[in-house]
Parts: structure tokens; sequence; C-alpha cells
């Protein structure tokens, strides 16, 4: 049984604060990038702590994790992960138009991610009448061995990842990266709270 | 008189959102679709005044039915309701014939600015 058990209006309310978030994402991203994103619906599913390995190892060349922690009111708070597939390095280099000496890929990734993570999150938050502050984004070394390590070496114990599968296509090139948010449980019934307030609103 | 609307999106609660922010007196004229193959149904049969139009839906999204509507040359007042605020998804839907954008979560003045600006209210 899932603790994040959505009834279908929460699932929807959800879905919509999502959209409205990835939105002004991706609009911060194309304003990085200097070109125009495409978005797709993003799809969100809930995994419990033990699951969540199993569903990221069986993404296969996961290129790299970037790692945020975020911090609101009422205790909301968590770590914001995204994970890019091998296959998207170099195009996300491409679209960047960095010179291979200008920057270091990780750095590049460690921008769109934080760009990508702080936006969500912001927007996000002000919608649930939130503000949320962070830490600064690190890219975890050697994710292949190292990311349950990380998982478990989270600062607050984390019940539940919300995995937000984005996909942006930029003109010519298109990379796919997951943005998942292990969030603890006092967070999740916050946020079931909340979009129970805001669908009685209606 | 009060005009025929048709609010177009997938999202049940952003519906909502555009139902509660009409003027009162339109809210018995509204008719809502829950995708884009849908509301060209919906515009085919019936005399749609005003569309309020989301962009990113599965399948035919908003998009399509602007080009929809262009194509199968219908008349009607469309203002796009967008999570996509890219200023060039902006400018598109605008050359593809919609009155305005506006930004999601929508608000009823910026609503009834925007239907005042095309002497809509």
């Amino acid at each position: 049984m899932n603790e994040f058990h959505l009834t279908e209006d929460q699932q929807d309310c959800l879905q919509e604060l999502i959209n409205i978030a990835m939105g002004q994402a991706s609009d911060q991203l194309a304003r990085y990038l200097n070109t125009f994103v495409y978005l797709k619906v993003p799809s969100i599913e809930s995994v419990d702590a033990k699951n969540l390995m199993e569903t990221l190892s069986q993404q296969k060349n996961t290129l790299a994790v970037i790692s945020q922690g975020f911090f609101g009111y009422e205790g909301i708070r968590g770590e914001a992960l995204l994970v890019y597939q091998e296959e998207d390095s170099g195009r996300i280099a491409d679209l960047l138009g960095y010179e291979p000496d200008e920057l270091s890929q990780d750095e590049q990734l460690i921008d769109i991610s934080s760009i990508l993570t702080t936006t969500f999150l912001n927007v996000f938050a002000r919608q649930i009448d939130n503000q949320m502050s962070y830490n600064a984004p690190k890219l975890l070394p050697n994710v292949k061995d190292k990311l349950s390590e990380h998982l478990q070496q989270m600062p607050f114990s984390w019940d539940l990842a919300l995995k937000v599968n984005i996909n942006y296509q930029v003109t010519d090139y298109s990379f796919n990266c997951n943005m998942v948010l292990l969030i603890p449980e006092t967070a999740i019934i916050n946020i079931k709270n909340v979009l129970d307030r805001i669908l009685a609103e209606f | 008189m009060s005009p025929s609307v048709l609010i177009c999106d997938d999202s049940n609660m952003a519906r909502k959102q555009v139902l509660r922010s009409l003027p009162e007196q339109w809210k018995d004229n509204v008719q809502t679709a829950t995708n884009g193959a849908e509301a060209l149904t919906i515009l085919r049969n019936n005399e749609i005044e005003i569309l309020f139009l989301d962009l990113t839906m599965p399948g035919i999204d908003g998009i399509g039915v602007l080009q929809g509507i262009k194509k199968l040359n219908i008349t009607c007042n469309v203002f796009v309701i967008s999570a996509d605020i890219q200023p060039e998804m902006q400018a598109k839907v605008k050359a593809l014939g919609a009155k305005e954008f506006i930004r999601k979560p929508v608000k009823q003045d910026v609503l009834f600015n925007n239907l005042q600006q095309h002497n809509l209210l």
C-alpha cells in the first residue's frame, strides 16, 4: 500500500500544479539555452523507498545524478535528484554550445539541473503557499556504485519518492531526464492536506 | 445574452478554475472537452463563440485544435490558457489565430481584462 495514495481529484490537482511548475521551468531553460523547448505532459508516479533503487537501476546507462536539497515551511523538505542518461550527454553539450574547454560537462549538467530544480520547486511551492530554500546542487560521483549509498545518507528519513518523468525536446535535439523528489512522510501528509484545501475551494 | 463557451483542458481542476472565473451569467451556457479531438467535435456541431483552450494535452493538443479550427473554417474567439509560457509559444498561438495567451493558473481579473479587450464582456 502506497502512503502517497491519492484520490482521483488529488492526483488531477497535483498534476496541474506540476504542469504549471514544469511550464515555468521550461521557460527558464529555454531562456538559458536561447531556444525553444517543446514540452510534453509530464508523467508523475510515486515510488516507495524500497522500490526506488530498483526503478532507477532499470534505467540503462545512467550518466549522472545531480542532487539538491530543498526546505520549506511546515515540514516540507526533501531532496531533488535529476537523473540523466548517458546517450544524452553529447546532445546536452551541443545544445549548450559550450566549447570543450569552457566548462566541463559536469558543470553544464549542474547548471541545467539547478535551473530546472529551483524554478520547478519555487513555482510549485508558491502554489501551495510555501517557500523554498536550497542547498548547493552537487553531482554524485560514480553513481552506478554510489547511488544507493547516497540515498541512505540523506539528512532526513524519506518515505516516498515522487518521480516526475520529464522529456525536453529542443528543436533538433532532445534529451530526457527524470526529476525524482525524495520527501519524508510529514511533507507527504502536508502536501495531501494542501491538495484537499485547494480542492475544497471548488 | 450570454455567449456559448467551450472550455478544453485535460485537467478537471483547470477546467473548474476557468469555469469559476467566468462571469456568473455565462455559467449556464458552458460546455467542456477533455482533449483536442473532443473539442473539435463540439466546435463542428455547435456554434461556439468563445473557446478557452489548453495547449499541453495528450492526443490532439492545443496547437492541433487551432490548426483544425483554421482548416475547418470555424469562426470562434480562442483564448489560450496554458502553463507553457515561452514567448515563442505565445507568438505561435497568436499566429494561428488565438486572440490572447493567458498564463496558468488563470485569475479572474486577468480573464476579464482579456475578454474586455476583445469587446466580449
